[in-house]
Formats: structure tokens, C-alpha cells, sequence
């Protein structure tokens, strides 16, 4: 109960300090940066996207086409035309000769542009179109859809697919045609485009066993994981669930959610270092220490108090900022946030975006317990507040960029138990979401070791730390 | 008897090669005001820090109302309170809250805090930011502080130290007051001879490191002669005087004439002056008893190198 006492008063200590408060509205202003970060991108981006539509629609689009049209009819007029020229524009002609008339703009890239060069094939290849292009005519995306599934049973039939690979293919065009992707060419089909391609992919690699990417084969691991991710990206489909992982985006809450951990756990780790590293060197600089130790308190209790509250003003920080970062991103994004997609046992689960971005934040926030403990050990054994806040700061910026060229020169396994190697855990507890660490500096066989493994190496770390600074302040003189 | 609640034995302390503080033993009683007296670097605050805890000692023990300060460091923390150098606050914090900071280890209740504010004369202060109090002031609070919780021991290191005169007087009315009344065992260290004069019962001398002189003060004015200095017009005359009838040696200085004579003796000397029409200008005594035991105990160390 002492120690309860000790954290009190360790807490009433730091929240009356003006420092503190400054910190907090710094780490505010951090979100709200953020915040006009975002939406800075999304005016500039909207021009630009309004300035591409209007280039793409309406007569200039005929227009273009006409000319088009004109210049490869002169062109193949023109006998000395090689062969292969020769093939290529007559494919383009036919393509815009269809384009034109049944009104498909060249700059889409949807189910009509697709059937657009199936027929085109078939003509250069002499076979029949009149199915194909009366679907053309009639427009209808279902029957495009059941067109291919026929041609699906054709394959099968003539045994060019094996069975599975025709049950994976059936269920791409069902899935298809009942989410309608591949219809409209807008910025809402195209999440789904990615989702089904990844699906199609995954689907791929477990047929083969080869995974695509790596070009090896697939352990039990990787199966399982795949299966997950089929399971996760239909789940998505199913319940509209976008995902912030997907190259072109207009999800701009999503990029925000993205953006403002990054900024604002930066700025609560300067902050907190700066709380940390003054921890014991700055009561033993003005003499205050002794009010602690003139108390009935042993030296570990101390310490214990400070150490706890330092961890206590973390998560109330940490806290305070996730709810401020959800508060943000629902009075000024209209957007839906990002809902976390997991699997358990085979069965698609969700955390809603409330609580995903808290539960982000928390970990996101880990590391910089290492950082706070690295600051207080400094402050105990140099006690020197200078020296201990900076060295702390040095290695909190610096170590990403040091990890990465150490990893790049040192393959050795030994790198994988440098604790640096181990900070970013939030790709570890959440691997289905998109991290700006690992975008930013990718992963490499440093970094991409197991969740355990990484909680193990920083476990190590702090109770080294720990053992060192609760000896120090133990044994040697308070002043 | 009273008892013993602050026992020193045999303490030593190095720093480096440096022996600051050689073989120390002394012990102060309940209601006892223990002056602890010694010249800049004898090693006061060093023997007040390891008493508190604050640096490890090398060898010797150290007991708080019967407690080791080391084994026992708990049990002997609750029963003592104490000043080192500077009493040191959060600035940024009002006196008030810095004492509530205190007072929720110690389990003291919001009236000590007022009462305690009330004799150290802070009352009506108290919300002020403590870096923005005086040195006198800070003084007052840090004494406040360390009465909070009614220790059996008080160990001050300098504490008159920027206090001005009242301060001065009323700090040593409460030590007193603590002292002889509630049973306290005041340590004070200092260097201000006539303020522990009027206020310890007993003073060690340390020159060095070591303890060279334990004196009671109260017992010491009955047997002491007194130093008194006369000035008068008739010089010779009154040497005379001194010389033949009371059989007193004078020094004299310039104008000034002192003697040393028995407190008994004095007012026949100033009638018998006055009889025979010298002329007398001023009688001043001289208490400077303190004085000399520390001259007295230094110089001797210092000679015996
Ligand atoms: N932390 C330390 N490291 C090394 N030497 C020290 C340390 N603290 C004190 N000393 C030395 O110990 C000796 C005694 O110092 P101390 O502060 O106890 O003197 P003091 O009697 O309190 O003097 P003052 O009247 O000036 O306050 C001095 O010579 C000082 O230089
Ligand atoms: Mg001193």
C-alpha cells in the first residue's frame, strides 16, 4: 500500500507540472496536423480527379476515338508495314472500331473493356462472334457472367482445367457476378477488384503449392494462412468491408487512421523520454529526492512508484490520444473507418473501429515502455538529465534507420535478437493491417520474426534494464 | 534518565582516500537539544546525511529511537525528520500541496498540516508556490515539513540559515518548545556560536571528522568565569583598582579594559568603580563561552599537526 501511496504522489507530482500540460496539447495539435495533412491531400487530390474526368468523358472521348480510328486505317494502307505491325494495329482498330459503337470508353477498364479484347481475339483467330458481341449489344454484366461460367464447363469438359482448378475458377465468377465487380469502373469497385484478385492469387498458390511471390513451395503455415485470407478477403466482400490496404484509395478516414498513430505515438515518445530521463537525475539535481527518501519508504519502493507512474502516464496518454484520433476521424470524415478482420479457428472475426484503433494505438505505444526504461536507467546511472533525454531521443529516431543498414550488412541470425529488431509489434498482433513501418522499410528476415519471439527479446531488454537502474539507485548514495 | 533515541557509534566515512568522518560516537536523549558544531568541511552534513540515510556508512551503527538506520529502515524512518542542507520542494507546487504530498506517506491528516503551517508562522501563504517564497520562508516550510508527523528525532542541518532575526528566535523557541515540552531530540548542526548557545543543552565540537569536545552548555555558565569589557575614563586608575582590590588582571586594549571575573563578583566591581569616581562609560559583557570551547577544541587540533 506504500508503494500505492508513493504512485500517488508520484502522479499529483507530474500532472502539476506546467511541462506536462504543454506535452498533452502538444500531442493534440500532433492529431490535428494530422488531421489537416489529410485533408489537404484529399482538396488536391479531388481537383485532380475532376480535372481527369473531364478529359475522359463526353465528345473529346469520340472524338479521340475517330482519330484514332482514321490513323490506323491510313496506316494500314501503307504496303511496307511489317508483319507484326501490321498485327497490332489491325487488333487496335478492330478494338476502337468497337469501342465506338457500342459506346465503351477506351479509359475504363471494366467487364465491357474485357469482352471488347475477348473479341477481339476471336476475331484475329477467325472464330465465330455473334454470341460474344450480342453481348456486347445487350449490355447486360450477368449474362457476360454466365457466358464465362460456360465457357468454364467448355474447359473443363475438353479436360484443359483439372477439376479444382474449375471449382476455384466457378467461385471467382460467382463471386463476381454477385458483388457486381468488374460492372462500373469507380473508385468503390476497385477495392473489390483487389480483393478478388488476392483471392484468385491465394487460390493459385495453394493449387500449386508454390507460393507466387517467393517462388517456393508452401508449408502447413503458409497453407493456413492463405485459407485464412481467402476466408478474410470473401468475408470483406460479403459485409462491404474495404480494406485501407489497397493501393488507390479514397478512403481518406482510412489514411488518417493510418497517418495519426505514427505522428502522435512519435510525439508521446519525445515526451515521455523527456518525462523518463529526469526521472531520478532531476530530483536528485534540485534536492527533491530527499523528500522521497526521508520518507518511511525503501529505495525499490521508490523507484517502483516512479516507474509505475511513468507507465501510468503512458496509457493515460495513449488513451486520451486513441479516443481523440476515433473522436477526429468521426466528426470530420464521413467515410466508414477501418474494421479489423481476423481469422480464429477457421472463422472470420471483426473488431470495430472504435476499439481496433484504441487496441492500435496500445500497441503501436509498446516500444515506448523500452524507450522510457532505457531514459530512467540513463537518469539513475548518469544522473544527468542532459545526457540521459538526449541519448534516449538519439536512439528513439535513429534506430530505424541504424537497424536497417545494420540488417542490410549483417545477415547473420544474431541481428534477429537486437531489440530494435523487435519494436514494431503492431505488424505482429495485427498482420492483416497495413503498417507505414514496414511500407516505409518493408521486412526483412531481421524484423519478420514471430510475435513470441519478438515479446521474449524486448522482455530481456527491459529486465536488464530494470535489474541495472533498481541496483544503481539501491546501492549508491542518494547526494 | 531519559533514554537515548539517537545513537552514534563508531561511524566512519570515506570518500575516495579522503576520511571525512573518523570514528564518531555520541548519543542525544529525549527533550535533549544537541548542537553539533564544527568549521566548513568538518563533516556535519556527511554525519547528518548518513544518520538520514541519504549515503551509506563505511563501518559503525547508527540506531534511531533504537533502531538501525540500515537494518531497520522503516521502523527508524517513521521516528525521525530532518533537514539537509537546503530543505528542497517542487517549486512549481504550492507549500501546501508539497506538505499534502508528505502527509499522504505519513497517513497525517489535513489539521497537522494547518497546525504545523500555523507555528512555523506560513499560514496564509500556503497556496503560494513554493518557488516563489523566500529563503527564510522555504526555511519555515521545510521545518513544517519535518514536524508533520511529530518525530521523536530532528536532525536540522543549518537551519537558521537565512532566517532573520525573529525567524531566528522563533525557530528556536519551537526547537525548545519540541524539545523540553513534547520530548523531542533536536541534532542541529551549525556554525552560528551565540544561536547554539541559546539554545542547545549540549554541543559536540567536530573539527575534521572527529569529535573533539562534548560540552553540557547550561552546566558550563555557573562555573565559567564571565568576560566582561569596561570602558572608562581613568584607565590606570581603574587597573589599579582591579589590581589591588579584587585582584584581577586587565588586558587593556586601546580605551577598552577587559577582565575576567566570577558573575558574582561583577556589581561589586562596578560599585567600588563607581566609589572611587571613575568614571564608567559602559559595562558590556562578553559571552563568548561557545566561542572559546570551539577555538579552544579546533586550535588544539590544529596545533597538535
Ligand atoms: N559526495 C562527496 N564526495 C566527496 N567528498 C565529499 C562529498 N561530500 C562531502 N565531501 C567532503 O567531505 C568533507 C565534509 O563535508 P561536509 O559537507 O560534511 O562538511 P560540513 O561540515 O557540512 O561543512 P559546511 O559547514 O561547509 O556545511 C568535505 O571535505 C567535503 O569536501
Ligand atoms: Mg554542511
Amino acid at each position: 500500500m506504500k508503494i500505492f501511496k508513493l504512485f500517488i504522489d508520484e502522479n499529483i507530482k507530474t500532472w502539476k507540472k506546467l511541462s506536462t500540460k504543454i506535452m498533452i496539447i502538444a500531442i493534440i495539435l500532433s492529431l490535428f496536423a494530422v488531421l489537416t495533412l489529410v485533408k489537404f491531400m484529399e482538396k488536391t487530390e479531388e481537383n485532380l480527379l475532376v480535372y481527369n474526368s473531364d478529359n475522359s468523358t463526353g465528345e473529346n472521348e469520340k472524338e479521340f476515338l475517330e482519330r484514332e480510328i482514321d490513323f490506323y486505317e491510313s496506316q494500314l494502307k501503307n504496303e511496307k508495314l511489317d508483319e507484326e505491325t501490321r498485327l497490332v494495329t489491325e487488333r487496335n482498330l478492330e478494338m476502337y472500331k468497337l469501342y465506338l459503337e457500342y459506346d465503351i470508353s477506351p479509359y475504363n477498364n471494366t467487364w465491357e473493356n474485357e469482352l471488347v479484347d475477348y473479341i477481339v481475339e476471336q476475331k484475329i483467330n477467325g472464330q465465330n462472334t455473334d454470341e460474344t458481341v450480342a453481348l456486347l449489344k445487350n449490355k447486360n454484366y450477368n449474362d457476360y457472367i454466365e457466358y464465362q461460367k460456360k465457357l468454364l464447363k467448355q474447359q473443363l469438359d475438353n479436360n484443359t482445367i483439372s477439376e479444382q482448378e474449375y471449382n476455384d475458377e466457378l467461385t471467382i465468377l460467382e463471386l463476381k457476378g454477385k458483388y457486381e465487380i468488374g460492372k462500373n469502373y469507380d473508385q468503390e469497385s476497385y477495392w473489390k477488384r483487389n480483393t478478388i484478385q488476392k483471392i484468385e492469387t491465394a487460390q493459385n498458390s495453394l493449387r500449386t503449392g508454390i507460393n507466387k511471390e517467393t517462388n517456393k513451395l508452401i508449408n502447413a503455415e503458409e497453407k493456413k494462412d492463405l485459407e485464412d485470407s481467402i476466408k478474410l478477403n470473401m468475408y470483406r466482400l460479403e459485409n462491404n468491408i474495404p480494406d485501407s490496404n489497397n493501393g488507390s484509395n479514397t478512403n481518406y478516414r482510412m489514411r488518417f487512421e493510418l497517418l495519426a498513430p505514427m505522428f502522435s505515438i512519435a510525439v508521446i515518445s519525445i515526451a515521455i523520454i523527456v518525462i523518463a530521463g529526469g526521472t531520478i537525475s532531476n530530483e536528485i539535481s534540485t534536492g527533491t529526492i530527499k523528500f522521497w527518501a526521508l520518507t518511511p519508504n525503501k529505495r525499490w519502493k521508490i523507484m517502483t512508484a516512479k516507474l509505475l507512474s511513468i507507465l501510468f502516464y503512458i496509457i493515460i496518454l495513449v488513451l486520451i490520444t486513441s479516443l481523440l484520433s476515433v473522436f477526429i476521424a468521426n466528426v470530420f470524415f464521413a467515410e466508414d473507418g477501418e474494421t479489423y478482420l481476423y481469422c480464429q479457428n477457421g472463422e472470420v472475426k471483426e473488431i470495430g473501429n472504435t476499439l481496433y484503433t484504441i487496441e492500435y494505438y496500445f500497441v503501436k505505444a509498446i516500444p515506448i515502455v523500452i524507450f522510457a526504461l532505457f531514459a530512467v536507467m540513463l537518469s539513475t546511472i548518469t544522473r544527468n538529465t542532459a545526457v540521459a533525454v538526449s541519448f534516449s531521443v538519439a536512439l528513439y529516431i535513429g534506430n530505424g534507420i541504424a537497424m536497417q543498414i545494420i540488417n542490410q550488412f549483417i545477415t547473420k541470425d544474431w541481428v534477429k535478437f537486437i531489440p530494435f529488431n523487435n519494436l514494431n509489434l503492431t505488424t505482429k498482433i495485427f498482420p492483416n493491417a497495413t503498417d507505414m513501418t514496414s511500407m516505409m522499410f518493408g521486412t526483412n528476415f531481421a524484423t519478420s520474426t514471430s510475435l513470441i519471439f519478438s515479446l521474449a527479446v524486448l522482455g530481456v531488454c527491459a529486465f536488464l534494464m530494470l535489474v541495472t537502474m533498481y541496483d544503481s539507485f539501491n546501492k549508491r548514495d542518494i547526494i | 534518565m531519559s533514554k537515548v533515541v539517537l545513537e552514534l557509534e563508531n561511524v566512519n566515512k570515506t570518500f575516495g582516500r579522503r576520511k571525512v568522518i573518523d570514528n564518531i560516537s555520541l548519543s542525544v536523549k529525549e527533550g535533549e537539544v544537541y548542537g553539533f558544531l564544527g568549521p566548513n568541511g568538518s563533516g556535519k552534513t556527511t554525519t547528518i546525511k548518513m544518520i538520514l540515510n541519504l549515503i551509506n556508512r563505511d563501518s559503525g551503527i547508527i540506531k534511531v529511537n533504537g533502531y538501525d538506520t540500515k537494518k531497520q529502515f522503516e521502523q527508524a524512518m517513521e521516528c525521525i525528520g530532518g533537514i539537509v542542507e537546503n530543505p528542497d520542494m517542487y517549486k512549481y507546487m504550492s507549500g501546501l500541496d508539497n506538505l499534502k504530498l508528505h502527509a499522504r506517506l505519513r497517513n497525517i491528516d489535513i489539521k497537522r498540516i494547518y497546525e504545523v503551517l500555523k507555528l512555523v508562522e506560513l499560514n496564509g501563504r500556503e497556496n503560494d508556490k513554493v518557488g516563489k517564497y523566500s529563503l527564510g520562508m522555504k526555511q519555515r516550510l521545510g521545518l513544517a515539513l519535518t514536524l508533520l508527523h511529530k518525530p521523536k528525532v530532528l536532525i536540522l542541518d543549518e537551519p537558521t540559515n537565512g532566517l532573520d532575526p525573529a525567524g531566528i528566535k522563533k525557530l528556536r523557541d519551537i526547537l525548545k518548545e519540541i524539545a523540553h515540552k513534547e520530548g523531542v531530540a533536536v541534532f542541529v548542526s551549525s556554525h552560528i556560536l551565540a544561536e547554539m548557545q541559546q539554545m542547545c543543552d549540549k554541543v559536540a565540537v567536530l573539527d575534521n571528522g572527529k569529535i573533539v569536545k562534548i560540552e553540557e552548555i547550561s552546566d558550563q555558565k555557573e562555573e565559567e568565569t564571565e568576560q566582561v569589557e569596561l570602558r572608562v575614563k581613568n584607565i590606570d586608575k581603574t587597573i589599579k583598582i582591579l589590581k589591588e582590590k579584587f585582584n584581577i588582571e586587565a588586558k587593556t586594549e586601546k580605551e577598552i579594559i577587559n577582565i575576567s571575573l566570577s558573575t558574582k563578583l561583577l556589581p561589586e566591581v562596578v560599585k567600588e568603580l563607581a566609589i572611587s569616581d571613575v568614571e564608567i562609560k559602559a559595562v558590556i559583557p562578553k559571552n563568548h563561552t561557545l566561542e572559546d570551547i570551539f577555538f579552544d577544541a579546533t586550535e588544539k587540533e590544529n596545533n597538535k599537526k
